[in-house]
C-alpha cells in the first residue's frame, strides 16, 4: 500500500498473540477437564495457565509499546479504549447478575411449598436453618473498609497523576495494591473459618461462588494495579494521557461496587439470627 | 368469551383439514390436533383454530402483497421506481392494526390460561413421578394404590397393543371426574402429557407441580414423555384409560390386591440424588 | 506526532501467506476466516441433521444403531444408538447456532461490512478481533471432542440437548463429555463478548465524518443492536454454565434439589440468554435484507427511522420475554400471563419491519437478481415462522405444542429458513465485493429454488407432526407419524443437495473469475462499500470519506 494514512486510527500489525492465546485457552480448558475427572495431572492446566499469562504479558507489552514509544494511541484510539473498557465492565456486571440471580432465587423464595426439597433444605427460611453465617460486622465489615480505602487510594493517586505528582501517585497506588492484597488475605482467613464447606448445599454454593468470583476479580484487579504501579515507576503515564491507569481504576471501582452489593445483600441482609443458628463448627 | 369460542368453533368445522381425528392417538397423515377428551382441550382447539385463522390471514396478506410486487413492480412492468420513503398514516396503521389483532388474541388466551392453571376442586388426586425411564403412579385417595407404568417392548406386544404407546399398567380414571395430578421427578426432568386432555406438565425433581383434567369421554388416551430425559426419552409413554364409575370402583378393588402383592411398588419418593454420583 | 511515527513501522505492509491468515489484524481477512469457518460448520451441522433425518425417515430404529455398531463399535447398538441420537441433536443445535449462524452473520458479514459501511479503515481493536475469531475453532473442537468422551455411564457424548438442562446435564451425564461442551460454550461466548465490544466501539467511534447515527445503513444498526444483546446476555449464560460446571465437579448445589437448589433456576438463566440469542441470530439478517431490498427495488428504504427503532425495540423487549420457553414448568399463572403479553408485543415492531420492507418494494422497479430472491424468500418464510411464534407465545396454546415438532417447525422457519436465507442473501449480495468475481446467476437461482422447495418440504410438515402430538428429541416415534416424517426427510435430503449446489456455485465463481466491477448493482447500492474496488484494498479509506 503506497497511499498515506490520513487518519488517527491505529492499524495494528499482524500479531501472533491472539491465535496462540486462543489455543492456550483451549489447552487450559481441556487439561482442566481431564484434571477434574482424574484423567490427568493438575500440573497441566497450571502450565497452560502460565502460558496464557505469559502470552497475555507479551500482548499487553505490545500495547504499551505502541502507546508509549510508537505514538499510536491518538486521542481517538484512547477513546476506543474507554468505550472498550466500559463495555467490558458492562458485560462483567451481567456476569454477576447471574450469581445474584441464583442468590436471590434462593434468598427471596426459601419457602415456596411446591419446592419441596428446597424447603426441606432451608427449613423454610433464609439463611437456611442449618447454616451458621458470618457475622457481617466482623471480618466482612473490616474487609469492606479495606476495599473502600483502597478505592480511595486509587482516586488519590489519580488526582496526583493529573497534577503530575509522581511520588504521590506511587504512594497511592502502592497503598491500593497493599490493601488489595490485604483484602485477599482477610478473605482467605474468613473462608478458612467458615462453618460450611462448598458442598454443603445451596447457601455455601451461592456464597462461595459469588464472593469467590468477586475475590478472583480482586486478584486480577490487584495485579492490574500492580502493573500500573510498575509502569508509573518506569515513568509511563502523563497527566493528560494515562488510559491504562484509568482502566485499572475503573476496574477497581467496579470490584468495589460489586463488593458493596455482596456485603449488603449476602452478608448483612442475609445474616439471619445468630441465636437460632447451629453452633460454631470448630 | 363464549362468543369467541363459538366463532372459532365455527371456523374449525369449516377447517376440518384431515377429516375426523381419533381420540387419544394421532392418525396417519393427521394435520391438526388430536380430538379433545376434555372440555378444556375442546376450548384449546377452538382457540388454536382462532389463532390459525389469524396467522393464516396474516401470512396470506403478506404473500398477496409480495405477489403484487412480483407481478406489478418488477423492473419490466415498472421501469421507473417511485420515490416515496414515508407515509405516516400507513405506518400508524400497520402498528395499530397488529396491536388490535393481538388484543383479540389475548382476551381468550388469558381466559383459557386461567382455566388451565387455576385448579378446580378435585374429586381425587393422583401422584405422578417421572423416572428414567418409566412412570410411577400413586392414588393417595384410594388406599395408596401404587404402581409403575412401563413401556411394553416391541417384541412383547399383544394383539391390539401399540408400538411405543402401550404400557403394562395404565392409569385408570373415572369419566367426568376432576382429577388432580401432583407430579414430580425422581432423577431428571420429564414431562407428563396427554394431548387429548390438553395437559402438559414438567415433572421436576424437588418440585411438586400440579395439573388437572376432567375427561368427558371413555376410552384410552396416550401421551409421551415431553422433556428430554436421556437415552430412553422416546420410550416412556403415558396411557390413561377413562372408564365408567363402576368399572373404576372395580379396578380400585382389584388394584389394591394386585399392586399390594407386586414387589415393584414404588412409593412416591422424591428425588434424592447428588450431582456427584 | 502520532502519524509521523506510524509511518516508520510496517503497518502498511500487506502480510502474505500463513502470516496473513493466522496473525491477521485486518477486518476483511478475519471476516473471510469467519465465513469460511461458517460454511464448514454449516456442512458439518447439516450432515449431523441428515443423520437425524435418515433415522427419522421411518419408524423404528435403523440408522443410529447401525452407526453405533459399525462405526463406534458399541456392544449394545440399540441403546448406544438411542443415546447417539441425542448426541446428534445436541451437536446439531449447538453447531448451527454457535458455529454457523453467529460466525457467518456477526463475525463474517459484521466484520467485513461494518467498517466498510461506516467509512472506517478497520475495526477499533484489530488484534482483539483476531482472538474473537481464533477462539471459535478451538471451541468447536472442544464440542467435537465432547462427542467422543464419556457422557452418561456407558455411553459417549453429551445428549442433553442444546439447552443442557440440569439435572440431565449434571447427574444425568457424569462423564467429561458435558464439561467439554460447557467449555466449548465458554470459549464461544467469550469470543462473542469480545466481538461485541469491538463492534460497539467501532460503530460509536469510527463513523466517517458526517455519518451521524441516523445516517448509518440499517445493516450497521442491526449489528449495533445485536452487539448489545450479545454483550448483555452472553455473560449470564457464562454464569449459568459455570454453575453447571461447579455443580458437576465441585459439589455445589445450584441446580441440585437435594441441596436446596433448583433445576428451574438454570432454565431462567439459560433463557435469559437464550431468547436474546434468537434475536442475535435474526437481527443481522434483518439488516442485510434491508440493504438488499432497497438496492434491488431502486428505492430508498421506507421508514428508515422506524426500521432502526423497531430493531432497538425488538432487542429491548427481547430481554423480558424469556420464560415463554418455560410455560410447562409450573410457573404461577400470573407470571405466565405476563410472559404471554410481553412476548406478543414483539410481533408489533417485527410487523413494522415486514411491512416497511414491503413498502420499500412497493412502487419500486424491482430486479429479482439472486440476492433479491433470497430477500423476498426471507420475508415470506420469516413471516411464517414468526406467526407460529405468536401461536406459541400463548401459554394456553403452547400447552399442547411445547416440546413437540411444532416448536421445531417454528424455530427452523425463523432460523434454518430465516437466518440462513439472510446469510445467503448477504452472501450473494456481497460476494462480488468480497471476491471481486461475479457468481453465476443461473446457479444462484437454482440454489434458491431448490433450497426453497427443500426446506419447506422439510419443515412445513413438522407443524402437522407437532399438532398431532409428536414430541421432539425422539429417536423413534409411533407409526402413525410415519407419513409426514418421510416427507420431511425427503425435504432434508433436497436441502442438503441445495447446499451442495451452493458450494458448486462458489467453486465455479472462483474458477471462472468473471470480474464484478466496483458496483454491480447500480446506483441504489449507495452504501460506502460500493465506492471501493472489488475486492477492496487491504486498507481502505486511508483518507476518510466525508458524508454530506
Ligand atoms: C431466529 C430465531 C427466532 C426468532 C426470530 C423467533 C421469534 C419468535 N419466537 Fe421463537 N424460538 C426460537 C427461535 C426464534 N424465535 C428457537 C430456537 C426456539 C426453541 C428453542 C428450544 O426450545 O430449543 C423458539 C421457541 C419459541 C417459543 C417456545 C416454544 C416452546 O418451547 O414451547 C416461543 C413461545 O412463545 C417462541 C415465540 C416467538 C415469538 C413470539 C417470536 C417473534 O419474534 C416473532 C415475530 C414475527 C412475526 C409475528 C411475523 C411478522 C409480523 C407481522 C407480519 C405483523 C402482524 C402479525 C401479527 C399481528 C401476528 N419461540
Ligand atoms: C440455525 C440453526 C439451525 C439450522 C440451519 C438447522 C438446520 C436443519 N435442522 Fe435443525 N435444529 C436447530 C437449529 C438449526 N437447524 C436447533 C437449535 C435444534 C434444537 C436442538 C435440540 O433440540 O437441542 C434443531 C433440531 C432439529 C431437529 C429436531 C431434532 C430432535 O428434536 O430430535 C431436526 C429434525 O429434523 C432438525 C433438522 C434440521 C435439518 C434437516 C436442517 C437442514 O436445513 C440442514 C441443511 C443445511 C443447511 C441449510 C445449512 C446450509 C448452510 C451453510 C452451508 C452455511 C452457509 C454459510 C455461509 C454462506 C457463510 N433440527
Ligand atoms: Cu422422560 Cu423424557
Ligand atoms: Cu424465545
Amino acid at each position: 500500500m503506497s497511499d498515506e494514512k490520513n487518519h488517527d486510527y491505529h492499524l495494528v500489525n499482524p500479531s501472533p498473540w491472539p491465535i496462540l492465546t486462543a489455543w492456550g485457552v483451549f489447552a487450559m480448558a481441556a487439561t482442566f477437564i481431564f484434571f477434574m475427572h482424574e484423567m490427568g495431572s493438575g500440573l497441566f492446566p497450571i502450565i497452560a495457565l502460565v502460558v496464557v499469562c505469559i502470552l497475555s504479558f507479551f500482548w499487553w507489552s505490545d500495547i504499551t509499546d505502541e502507546g508509549e514509544t510508537q505514538g499510536h494511541h491518538t486521542p481517538v484510539v484512547q477513546l476506543h479504549f474507554r468505550y472498550g473498557m466500559f463495555m467490558f465492565l458492562l458485560s462483567e456486571v451481567m456476569f454477576f447478575v447471574a450469581w445474584f440471580w441464583a442468590y436471590f432465587d434462593a434468598a427471596l423464595f426459601p419457602n415456596e411449598l411446591i419446592q419441596e426439597l428446597r424447603v426441606e433444605y432451608t427449613g423454610g427460611q433464609w439463611p437456611p436453618l442449618s447454616v451458621r453465617t458470618f457475622d457481617p460486622w466482623d471480618l466482612p465489615f473490616i474487609n469492606t473498609l479495606v476495599l473502600l480505602l483502597s478505592g480511595f487510594a486509587v482516586t488519590w493517586a489519580h488526582h496526583a497523576l493529573i497534577h503530575n505528582e509522581r511520588k504521590t501517585v506511587i504512594a497511592g497506588l502502592s497503598a491500593a495494591v497493599i490493601l488489595g492484597v490485604l483484602f485477599t488475605i482477610l478473605q482467605a482467613i474468613e473462608y478458612s473459618h467458615a462453618a460450611f464447606g462448598i458442598a454443603d448445599g445451596l447457601y455455601p454454593s451461592t456464597f462461595y461462588l459469588a464472593t469467590g468470583f468477586h475475590g478472583f476479580h480482586v486478584i486480577i484487579g490487584t495485579i492490574f494495579l500492580f502493573v500500573i504501579l510498575i509502569r508509573t515507576i518506569k515513568g509511563h503515564f502523563k497527566p493528560d494521557h494515562h488510559f491504562g491507569f484509568e482502566a485499572a481504576a475503573w476496574y477497581w471501582h467496579f470490584v468495589d461496587v460489586i463488593w458493596i452489593f455482596l456485603f449488603i445483600f449476602i452478608y448483612v441482609l442475609g445474616a439471619g439470627d445468630p441465636a437460632t443458628m447451629p453452633a460454631e463448627a470448630h | 368469551m363464549a362468543v369467541f369460542f363459538a366463532i372459532s368453533g365455527l371456523f374449525s368445522t369449516s377447517l376440518a383439514l384431515a377429516g375426523e381425528n381419533d381420540y387419544g392417538i394421532a392418525s396417519e397423515w393427521q394435520m391438526d390436533t388430536q380430538a379433545p377428551a376434555t372440555d378444556l382441550m375442546a376450548n384449546m382447539i377452538s382457540f388454536h383454530n382462532l389463532l390459525l385463522w389469524i396467522i393464516g390471514l396474516v401470512v396470506l396478506f403478506v404473500t398477496i402483497l409480495l405477489l403484487i410486487i412480483i407481478f406489478k413492480y418488477n423492473a419490466k412492468a415498472n421501469p421507473v421506481p417511485a420515490k416515496f420513503t414515508h407515509n405516516t398514516f400507513i405506518e400508524i396503521v400497520w402498528t395499530v392494526l397488529p396491536i388490535m389483532i393481538l388484543v383479540v388474541i389475548a382476551i381468550p388466551s388469558f381466559d383459557l390460561l386461567y382455566k388451565q392453571r387455576v385448579i378446580p376442586e378435585p374429586d381425587f388426586t393422583i401422584k405422578v413421578t417421572g423416572n428414567q425411564w418409566y412412570w410411577s403412579y400413586e392414588y393417595p385417595d384410594h388406599d395408596d394404590i401404587a404402581f409403575d407404568s412401563v413401556l411394553i417392548p416391541e417384541d412383547e406386544l399383544q394383539e391390539g397393543q401399540l408400538r411405543l404407546l402401550s404400557v403394562d399398567n395404565e392409569v385408570i380414571v373415572p369419566v367426568n371426574k376432576t382429577v388432580r395430578l401432583i407430579v414430580t421427578g425422581a432423577d431428571v426432568i420429564h414431562a407428563w402429557t396427554i394431548p387429548s386432555f390438553g395437559v402438559k406438565i414438567d415433572t421436576i425433581p424437588g418440585r411438586l407441580n400440579e395439573a388437572w383434567f376432567k375427561a368427558n369421554r371413555e376410552g384410552i388416551y396416550y401421551g409421551q414423555c415431553s422433556e428430554l430425559c436421556g437415552k430412553d426419552h422416546a420410550f416412556m409413554p403415558i396411557a390413561v384409560r377413562v372408564v365408567s364409575d363402576e368399572e373404576f370402583a372395580k379396578w380400585v378393588e382389584e388394584a389394591k390386591v394386585k399392586f399390594a402383592s407386586a414387589p415393584s411398588i414404588q412409593q412416591i419418593k422424591v428425588a434424592s440424588f447428588s450431582a456427584a454420583e | 506526532m502520532a502519524t509521523d511515527t506510524a509511518h516508520d513501522d510496517h503497518a502498511h505492509h500487506t502480510p502474505t501467506g500463513w502470516r496473513r491468515w493466522l496473525l491477521s489484524t485486518n477486518h476483511k481477512d478475519i471476516g473471510t476466516l469467519y465465513l469460511v469457518f461458517a460454511i464448514f460448520a454449516g456442512f458439518v451441522g447439516g450432515a449431523v441433521s441428515m443423520g437425524m433425518r435418515i433415522e427419522l425417515a421411518e419408524p423404528g430404529m435403523q440408522f443410529f444403531p447401525w452407526i453405533a455398531e459399525y462405526i463406534a463399535g458399541a456392544d449394545d447398538p440399540v441403546n448406544a444408538g438411542k443415546h447417539l441420537f441425542n448426541v446428534f441433536t445436541t451437536a446439531h443445535g449447538l453447531i448451527m447456532v454457535f458455529f454457523m449462524v453467529m460466525p457467518a452473520l456477526i463475525g463474517g458479514f459484521g466484520n467485513w461490512f461494518v467498517p466498510l459501511m461506516i467509512g472506517a479503515p478497520d475495526m477499533a481493536f484489530p488484534r482483539m478481533n483476531n482472538i474473537s475469531f481464533w477462539m471459535v475453532p478451538p471451541a468447536m473442537l472442544l464440542l467435537v471432542i465432547s462427542m467422543f468422551m464419556d457422557g452418561p455411564s456407558g455411553f459417549t457424548g453429551t445428549g442433553g440437548g442444546w439447552t443442557i438442562y440440569p439435572p440431565l446435564s449434571t447427574s444425568g451425564q457424569p462423564g467429561p463429555a458435558m464439561d467439554f461442551a460447557i467449555f466449548a460454550l465458554h470459549m464461544a461466548g467469550a469470543a462473542s463478548i469480545l466481538g461485541a465490544i469491538n463492534i460497539i466501539t467501532t460503530i460509536f467511534n469510527m463513523r466517517a465524518p458526517g455519518m451521524t447515527i441516523h445516517k448509518m445503513p440499517l445493516f450497521v444498526w442491526s449489528m449495533l443492536v445485536t452487539a448489545f444483546l450479545l454483550l448483555l446476555s452472553m455473560p449470564v449464560l457464562a454464569g449459568a454454565i459455570t454453575m453447571l460446571l461447579t455443580d458437576r465437579n465441585f459439589g455445589t448445589a445450584f441446580f441440585d434439589p437435594s441441596g436446596g437448589g433448583d433445576p428451574i433456576l438454570f432454565q431462567h438463566l439459560f433463557w435469559f440468554f437464550g431468547h436474546p440469542e434468537v434475536y442475535i441470530m435474526i437481527l443481522p439478517a434483518f439488516g442485510i435484507v434491508s440493504q438488499v431490498v432497497a438496492t434491488f427495488s431502486k428505492k430508498a428504504v421506507f421508514g428508515y427511522m422506524a426500521m432502526a427503532y423497531a430493531m432497538s425495540a425488538i432487542g429491548f423487549v427481547g430481554f423480558v420475554v424469556w420464560a415463554h420457553h418455560m410455560y410447562t414448568v409450573g410457573m404461577d399463572v400470573d407470571t405466565q400471563a405476563y410472559f404471554v403479553f410481553a412476548t406478543m408485543v414483539i410481533a408489533v415492531p417485527t410487523g413494522v419491519k415486514i411491512f416497511s420492507w414491503i413498502a420499500t418494494m412497493w412502487g419500486g422497479s424491482v430486479e429479482f437478481k439472486v440476492p433479491m430472491l433470497w430477500a423476498v424468500g426471507f420475508i415470506f418464510v420469516f413471516t411464517v415462522g414468526g406467526v407460529t411464534g405468536v401461536v406459541l407465545a400463548n401459554a394456553a396454546a403452547d400447552r399442547i405444542m411445547h416440546d413437540t415438532y411444532y416448536v421445531v417447525a417454528h424455530f427452523h422457519y425463523v432460523l434454518s429458513l430465516g437466518a440462513v436465507f439472510g446469510i445467503f442473501c448477504g452472501w450473494y449480495y456481497w460476494f462480488p465485493k468480497m471476491s471481486g468475481y461475479m457468481y453465476s446467476e443461473a446457479i444462484g437461482r437454482i440454489h434458491f429454488i431448490v433450497t426453497m422447495i427443500g426446506v419447506n418440504l422439510l419443515f412445513f410438515p413438522q407443524h402437522f407432526l407437532g399438532l398431532a402430538g409428536m414430541p421432539r428429541r425422539y429417536v423413534d416415534y409411533p407409526d402413525v407419524y410415519a407419513g409426514w416424517n418421510m416427507v420431511s426427510s425427503i425435504g432434508a435430503y433436497i436441502s442438503y443437495g441445495a447446499a451442495l449446489i451452493f458450494i458448486f456455485g462458489v467453486w465455479k465463481a472462483f474458477r471462472d473469475k468473471v470480474p464484478a466491477g466496483n458496483n454491480p448493482w447500480g446506483e441504489y447500492a449507495d452504501t460506502l462499500e460500493w465506492t471501493l474496488s472489488s475486492p477492496p484494498p487491504f486498507h481502505q479509506f486511508s483518507t476518510l470519506p466525508k458524508i454530506k
